[in-house]
């Protein structure tokens, strides 16, 4: 069944082809809302909230503008900003940068490369990516999950958070080195869990 | 192309060479194979590209069934929808329903097409050329007889 045949069964009501869908996509729905919130309790409501609103809204997706799966991450993407704003849970980019200059200027960078070094183990790595995904503003969280994890094209990407190309571009640039400085810093310092205490002041 | 460049290049655009503009990938790949530097930029780039695919994903248990079985409001059709199933509906009736529509159809068609379109033929029209036609036919008559007998 293709999107289209799957979506027109869902607006006349068929419930089977929405069990399709959700079984369908699911898995990169969840993970996406749960790399944006940070929180399984937070990301079990939105991804049910997603879901529900595939059903409701069913004829307002164009196949023509956007693959189900685009359309989809869009709906979750919005849900998840909604919500962080909601809890005031939304990192600005100004404060963010400031600080990661600080906290890189303070660090003794050694020159070589956090994935390079042999004194953390993958378990180790992925903990400190884990982390350091969470620090970042959303803006950026969200073009790291969605063009180098979830696989989408920089246009899709652009499209799901309603930025231009060359917007979404600079975003995923800047992600890069935000991330690889705060990794370098959590593993510089042997605190994989946070940023520096400065940070937080 | 600088190592700048290039950097930027793979930042924005990623480490997979398909994602980069043809000219872009052309001086890219010439700057990789003179530059030790560019290499090393592209391997730290691609392992943190790779470790992030590789991240553990997180299990949420029960919320695919929970999601499944969740209760879905009834879907609402738009007024097009509900007046199209009216007209056909899809009940045991239909099967009388849709052959007395058909036939009905032609009637309806030619009703509409009668009070919508005159093919050149007014009322007005007629009018006048009806008593046109009674003037002229009047007109040869002979009331002679009758003017005689009135004098009379």
């Amino acid at each position: 069944m293709t999107d289209e045949e799957l979506m027109l069964a869902i607006c006349r009501g068929d419930q089977s082809a929405y069990q399709t869908a959700v079984k369908e996509h699911f898995k990169p729905i969840s993970h996406y809302a749960y790399r944006l919130l940070g929180n399984q309790k937070d990301t079990e409501d939105i991804t049910q909230e997603v879901f529900l609103k595939l059903w409701v809204n069913a004829e307002t997706w164009k196949p023509e503008k956007s693959k189900l799966t685009t359309w989809l991450h869009r709906i979750t993407h919005n849900l998840c900003i909604d919500y962080l704003r909601k809890h005031s849970r939304v990192k600005t980019l100004d404060n963010f940068e400031e600080h990661l200059i600080e906290i890189s200027e303070q660090t003794n960078d050694r020159g070589d490369s956090f994935t390079q070094r042999d004194l953390c183990r993958d378990s180790e790595k992925n903990r400190i990516l884990d982390n350091a995904l969470h620090q970042l503003p959303e803006s950026q969280r969200s073009a790291i999950m969605l063009c180098t994890v979830q696989n989408f094209s920089n246009k899709e990407a652009a499209v799901i958070m309603d930025v231009s190309v060359k917007a979404l571009e600079s975003i995923i640039a800047r992600a890069k080195r935000s991330l690889k400085s705060i990794v370098r810093t959590m593993a510089d310092n042997g605190n994989t869990d946070e940023l520096p205490e400065k940070q937080k002041e | 192309m600088t190592l700048e460049d290039f950097k930027q290049t793979i930042e924005c655009l990623g480490t997979d060479p398909a994602h980069w503009p043809i000219d872009t990938r052309v001086q890219c790949e010439m700057l990789l194979k003179s530059s030790s530097e560019a290499r090393l930029l592209l391997n730290e780039q691609s392992d943190l590209d790779l470790l992030l695919q590789k991240m553990e994903t997180p299990i949420f248990p029960g919320l695919e069934t929970r999601i499944l079985n969740q209760d879905l409001p009834p879907r609402q059709q738009s007024m097009i929808d509900n007046i199209i199933e009216w007209l056909v509906p899809n009940q045991l009736g239909a099967q009388l329903w849709h052959p007395a529509i058909a036939a009905c159809l032609p009637l309806v068609f030619g009703v509409l097409v009668g009070n919508f379109f005159s093919f050149g033929v007014t009322e007005q029209g007629l009018a006048l050329e009806y008593w046109d036609d009674e003037l002229a036919l009047l007109s040869f008559n002979d009331f002679s007889s009758e003017l005689d007998e009135a004098e009379f």
